[in-house]
């Protein structure tokens, strides 16, 4: 155990994927340039002065805990972690094969530094492919490496790599890991590179850690809880891709899976069916038509989704209410910049002003809208419309007294009252008859820190706890499958082989329900059913 | 024709023979009063013929029961054997030597193999068989088998003893009784009852008791299963009348005529035994309006077709059809019944309305303006019994070695009564020999794929065979089923005769030869072009072509690639199977590679096994929901893999189980290491969440007792404490568990288990007090 010093980076790893409070730590020291000497002492010693940097986005916990209390316990998880690196590979089967799946390991949001993981037999294949054909790095040692675009060579990163070949990794299979700069446009690039490499796909729900438990690398009743851990995670993950899966994407899919699983169904009718019942005319070359259509819709859909995709990330939050509430400096208050011109006059801001900011931990697009009142004139009137319009994005803050809900009630609602430094100490405070509100004054910042708060827990409502499913992930899932579905789809020639025909349409249909869900053989054979009068 | 008369003949002078030994075994006063035989098998349809020669073949005494021996082999239903789906279940059953592939060969009278435009995976062998051929061959070959015995009787009850302790199971099958009150003991007894189970046949609003039109239904059986506690429920099917031959027009009507040359359905067969020309033609008409009339205006005279016993998605029978699909011409099969029979089975017309308008419906058909109804069409409901109450295996989780297959399961079909007959005859005999069972998987075969979904999914309606419900349809094809299957059958489960064994054996080495030569021969494209011309081989691709990427092409074949490439191509030309064999292997070749990661995956998913006799609903190790539990309690999956295909069980329950799994293995590999602590083991397993107390792993240092005994639970999770120990004693002193190389240790704030592996038991010793005592003082 004393020779076989692990590198850093092991600990970083384990430690996001306990979701230690102390995940932001490891990750600062990845990008110090000693990473790879780092010794395991100067890291606890050396610890807290990193601790502050972080603080700002640290879980609450973290701030919370007391400097020795929190070096004891990073020993005792960098003595764990020592053990389960140095553990001898258990005598469970060889590495599994299958395909290879890739993850982002850290959080959502912001952070300093985001950890992308493969693990499976072409895990070498892919480091190889993005760090440009150079040779693979020395097995469990941090190099820094250029990450570039296999597709158009672009480059993406430049990150810390990592190779652990099998069996002495996570999973037991070769992993590689890749610390990458945190900004999402990276994050999202290194994904979708990944994912373009053949053999690779986004990792299922739970499953590295499914790999980890079928070559015997991980003993749960060692560390007790975790499963506990997994079954949040996974039903966290679910939740989270059910919820990307609400808006116009998701119904997208959903109308795709539909029309291919009919189709499938028709192929599968004239296959089972074609010789002995007799179906209609034309079966097949409905199914074909409707195909052809679906690849069409798919390959624009996807070439559109491709621009779109770094522009926005994040929730949209709309600051409204009547006129000179102090919504504009609230917005300036948020973003720590002069976004909106503020002035003591109503009526100052008169078009929406957006402005992506982070809030707690979470990207947003705040919007600033002109304040709501009727009778002025048409500019402003224009500016009052747009405001209304924008509030069917996802969370708003009403500011100020007595704002009714300006849309209907499946929005998340925050009521801010402003100005609260007007209210004298003594005197009465807002009515009593309203609804659950908050005060803030944005000339003294008075109640930021609670709004903040506030808005912390409507964002991980909305979002997703950060710390499990990752809308970039998410994304780049939708892209994989649907990229998946569409090369699947172009392998559908019906003239020739009905079978491997049908084949191509069920490998298409199998990565839309990835996304959809649902899936089953039982689905086909209802359609069979209902659409056929077969049997006898 | 005067040969098969002649044949016949020789048939039944064979069986009058072959009686014989059954007749000396009862009238043998030196044996036994009460029979035994490894394997009993009740009933003598398809599932029952192959169960029994199945277990016959691995080796047992078998006993094969059935109301009436000459109806072994009846086809009570359609005369055809095959189709799609159906000829890959049958061509799965050769590979593990069962009959009824064999048999068809002998006794087709039409031979067709469906999809042949669709590709290979996909190509449905089919039939139509002559009903008394089949029944004939059938009797021969079953009362020529050896170790089987048969004997006429009527099932009452199963004799039921005390189970073995290391199975599931409340009670074990021990043999029957028959009507007449006489008992047969069995090791192992199989059910293959059919539609017999309170068997009820419909003709219109008449209902009357029976298992199929004159044959007596087995109540008596269905309440002693009930009465054990099995989920049973009801079923129905049907069958079209019977129409006088003689009285068709044929010259009207569409005639299908069989294919030439005829392809065999077993592998050992290189020809049927007729010849293409001399076989029968079927013919094809169609429903008109008229025939929706009468359905329509007769409903209230049909009851079978108002009740609510749930019958199948697809249309069984002419009724259903005109219901849901109205307005549509349905298509009718006019099917010979045999060479010398006077009947056609009108295929498509099943129906249950009263016998006068049967016949009057008929000869609204076109072409059957005359026809006579010999039989009448009728309408069969039964019991079946809920398939998720039996193992992969087939045997039932409720009743120790009590065996299910064919109908009484929920199936209907032919084929899929043969196909679960074979693997219940097989792990029958295997029980016996106490030898692991022989479990098909989905990613072997398309009799794996019914028994999963049987056994994991359930059944609401008669379950039958499609190509769409395999995921693997491109690696399970007709044409590999020997490669499959045979190898494994033979080495696993002893049922494949050397021959057949050794033929597959060959098969599968030639055909990887062959395929790594066709690999390794490369041309450039326009080398290709010049050998075969007929190849539309693009030339602009600079890379070379393998011989087998050329040989996907449509119109090559090893024929004409031979041709080109004569070394070393020509020797694989020689036997036409394995030509054509080359050539489906290299159509699927690239998508293959695809499948067989797929597949890996699920074997891995298979190979988790879950303790069988885990209590789902009680079991606290686990965080189940109680949905969750409910499922897994009823189907009782015997691996992680069947355990995620069931409907609503998440992937949080099954990453649950899968540490379960893994804990549970763990502690079987503990067992392994000291096998003398068995049985401790399982006691203390007994004492789930018992207070045991952990000794001091130094004793002489000790100061204080108390403070360091601890709570173990000797299950999964031991328990918490800051100490070595070296032995535990239960907190009611009547065990103690000695433990090695129990590491424990805690960390503030974080909790960890203790790692216990307990070695053995010493009984407490009487002056326990006193010892404790002691350690007290010290």
């Amino acid at each position: 155990m004393r020779n076989s010093k692990p590198p850093l980076a092991v600990i970083c790893t384990a430690l996001c994927q306990a979701r230690s409070v102390l995940s932001s730590i490891p990750y600062s020291y990845c990008q110090s340039r000693c990473a790879r000497t780092l010794k395991i002492r100067s890291h606890v010693a050396r610890g807290t002065t990193f601790r502050y940097t972080h603080l700002h986005r640290a879980p609450a916990s973290l701030s919370t805990l007391h400097q020795p209390m929190e070096a004891k316990i990073f020993r005792w998880w960098a003595g764990r972690i020592l053990r389960l690196c140095t553990r001898r590979s258990s005598g469970a089967a060889a590495p599994g094969s299958g395909a290879t799946i890739f993850a982002l390991s850290s959080g959502q949001g912001r952070c300093g530094i985001a950890v992308i993981r493969t693990s499976g037999p072409s895990s070498g294949h892919a480091l190889r492919i993005l760090t440009a054909a150079r040779d693979l790095p020395p097995a469990r040692h941090a190099s820094l490496r250029l990450l570039s675009d296999p597709r158009s060579g672009e480059p993406l990163d430049r990150a810390l790599v990592l190779w652990f070949p099998g069996p002495r990794s996570f999973t037991g299979e070769d992993c590689v890991e890749f610390h990458v700069h945190g900004g999402p446009a990276v994050v999202s690039g290194v994904l979708q590179a990944l994912g373009s490499v053949p053999g690779l796909r986004p990792a299922e729900a739970g499953e590295f850690t499914r790999r980890a438990f079928a070559n015997g690398k991980l003993n749960l009743t060692e560390v007790e809880g975790l499963a506990d851990l997994i079954h949040a995670e996974t039903e966290a993950q679910r939740r989270q891709a059910l919820r990307q899966l609400d808006g116009e994407l998701g119904h997208l899919c959903r109308g795709w899976a539909e029309t291919l699983t009919k189709a499938l169904a028709h192929v599968e009718a004239y296959i089972d069916f074609g010789e002995d019942d007799n179906l209609e005319e034309g079966v097949l070359e409905q199914a074909d038509i409707e195909v052809r259509a679906l690849e069409v819709a798919l390959g624009a859909h996807l070439r559109d989704a491709r621009r779109g995709q770094r522009l926005r990330s994040g929730a949209h939050v709309v600051v409204t209410g009547p006129p000179n509430a102090g919504k504009s400096s609230l917005v300036n208050l948020l973003s720590r910049k002069p976004v909106s011109i503020v002035s003591p006059e109503p009526g100052t801001t008169r078009d929406v002003l957006e402005t992506p900011v982070d809030l707690a931990g979470f990207p947003v697009l705040l919007s600033d809208t002109a304040g709501l009142r009727e009778g002025v004139g048409p500019v402003e009137q224009e500016g009052v419309r747009r405001a209304r319009e924008s509030c069917n994005f996802l969370a708003t803050v009403v500011a100020s007294v007595g704002a009714q809900s300006p849309s209907d009630s499946s929005q998340r609602l925050l009521l801010v009252l402003n100005k609260s430094d007007l209210l004298s100490p003594e005197g009465p405070g807002p009515r009593p008859d309203l609804p659950p509100h908050l005060l803030l004054s944005c000339l003294t910042g008075e109640g930021l820190d609670g709004l903040l708060e506030a808005l912390r827990k409507e964002l991980a409502a909305v979002c997703g706890d950060p710390s499990t499913g990752s809308p970039l992930l998410t994304r780049a899932r939708h892209q994989h499958h649907l990229q998946g579905c569409l090369d699947a789809l172009s392998h559908y020639k019906p003239s020739k082989d009905l079978a491997l025909a049908a084949e191509a349409l069920r490998v298409a249909r199998g990565h839309l329900t990835r996304l959809t869900g649902g899936g089953g053989t039982e689905e086909i054979l209802d359609i069979i059913f209902r659409d056929f009068c077969v049997g006898k | 024709m005067f040969y098969l008369r002649g044949c016949g003949r020789w048939v039944a002078a064979s069986f009058t023979k072959q009686q014989f030994p059954l007749v000396r075994l009862s009238s043998d006063s030196a044996a036994p009063r009460t029979p035994h035989f490894d394997v009993i098998v009740i009933g003598g349809g398809h599932a029952g013929t192959e169960a029994a020669t199945a277990a016959a073949r691995c080796g047992s005494r078998t006993l094969l029961l059935t109301h009436r021996v000459d109806t072994i082999g009846q086809m009570s239903c359609n005369p055809s054997f095959g189709g799609i789906g159906k000829g890959h279940l049958m061509r799965e059953v050769d590979a593990l030597d069962g009959l009824c592939s064999r048999i068809c060969d002998q006794s087709g009278v039409h031979y067709k193999v469906l999809n042949r435009r669709k590709g290979p995976a996909v190509w449905g062998l089919r039939a139509q068989i002559d009903r008394k051929l089949y029944k004939q061959n059938m009797q021969k070959e079953i009362l020529n088998t050896p170790l089987l015995t048969v004997q006429e009787g009527a099932v009452e009850d199963l004799i039921l003893t005390e189970p073995e302790p290391e199975h599931t199971g409340k009670c074990r099958v021990s043999g029957v009784v028959l009507v007449d009150g006489s008992t047969v003991y069995a090791e192992s007894v199989i059910l293959t009852t059919g539609t017999f189970l309170r068997g009820m046949i419909v003709i219109g609003l008449e209902m009357h008791p029976a298992g199929r039109l004159g044959d007596q239904p087995s109540i008596g059986l269905a309440q002693t299963l009930e009465k054990l506690g099995f989920v049973v429920g009801r079923l129905k099917t049907g069958t079209p009348p019977r129409i006088a031959k003689d009285s068709i027009n044929f010259s009207i009507l569409n005639k299908q005529t069989p294919d030439n040359p005829s392809v065999p359905f077993s592998f050992t067969n290189e020809t049927v035994w007729i010849k293409p020309e001399d076989q029968l033609p079927c013919y094809l008409t169609y429903t008109n309006p008229r025939v929706d009339e009468i359905v329509l205006n007769n409903l209230h005279l049909n009851s079978h077709v108002k009740e609510t016993t749930r019958g199948p998605r697809y249309c069984p029978s002419i009724e259903s059809k005109v219901l849901r699909f109205p307005n549509r011409l349905h298509q009718v099969w006019l099917e010979p019944e045999g060479m010398d029979s006077d009947l056609i089975y009108p295929q498509g017309l099943s129906m249950t309305l009263p016998t006068e308008l049967q016949e009057k419906m008929i000869t609204c058909i076109r072409g059957l303006e005359k026809a006579k109804v010999i039989q009448p069409g009728y309408g069969v409901q039964y019991d079946y019994l809920d398939p998720r109450q039996i193992t992969p295996s087939l045997e039932t989780h409720l009743v120790q070695r009590l065996f299910f297959a064919g109908q009484i399961n929920g199936t209907t079909g032919y084929e899929e009564a043969a196909a679960q007959g074979v693997i219940a005859g097989i792990n029958a005999s295997l029980r016996v020999s106490r030898k692991p069972p022989f479990v098909v998987s989905r990613t072997e075969g398309y009799i794996g794929v019914l028994i999963d979904d049987l056994t994991t999914l359930g059944t609401s309606e008669p379950y039958r065979m499609f190509t769409s419900r395999v995921e693997f349809r491109l690696s399970l094809r007709p044409d590999n089923a020997d490669i499959r299957l045979t190898l494994r059958g033979y080495k696993d489960a002893g049922c494949v005769s050397q021959q057949r064994y050794e033929r597959a054996c060959w098969m599968k080495s030639s055909l990887e030869e062959g395929i790594s030569v066709l690999k390794s021969i490369e041309f450039s494209s326009s080398k290709w072009k010049n050998l075969i011309p007929e190849v539309s081989i693009s030339t602009s691709r600079s890379l070379p072509v393998r011989a087998l990427d050329v040989l996907k092409y449509e119109e090559v074949d090893m024929d004409s690639l031979a041709k080109a490439v004569p070394e070393p191509l020509k020797k694989y030309t020689k036997c036409r199977e394995l030509a054509e064999r080359l050539k489906i292997e290299a159509t699927y070749e690239s998508v293959l590679f695809h499948q067989l990661q797929e597949i890996k995956g699920v074997q891995q998913d298979e190979a988790l096994q879950l303790p069988k006799d885990i209590d789902y609903l009680t079991i606290r190790d686990v965080s189940l929901s109680h949905e969750v539990r409910e499922k897994l309690h009823f189907s009782r999956p015997q691996t992680i893999g069947a355990a995620s295909r069931i409907p609503g069980v998440t992937p949080a329950a099954i990453i649950n189980l899968l540490r379960f799994v893994k804990t549970t293995q763990q502690r079987q590999a503990a067992m392994n290491e000291s096998p003398k602590t068995d049985q401790c083991l399982r006691n203390a397993d007994r004492l789930q969440e018992r207070q045991f107390l952990l000794s001091p792993a130094t004793l002489p240092r000790r100061t204080s007792l108390t403070d360091t005994f601890l709570t173990l639970k000797p299950t999964l999770s031991p328990g918490r404490a800051s100490l070595k120990a070296s032995w535990c004693i239960s907190t009611d002193f009547t065990s103690v568990v000695t433990l090695t190389g129990a590491k424990v240790t805690t960390i503030p704030g974080l909790r960890t288990p203790v790692s216990t592996r307990p070695t053995g038991t010493v009984p407490i010793p009487k002056n326990i007090y006193s010892i404790l005592n002691t350690y007290e003082g010290r």
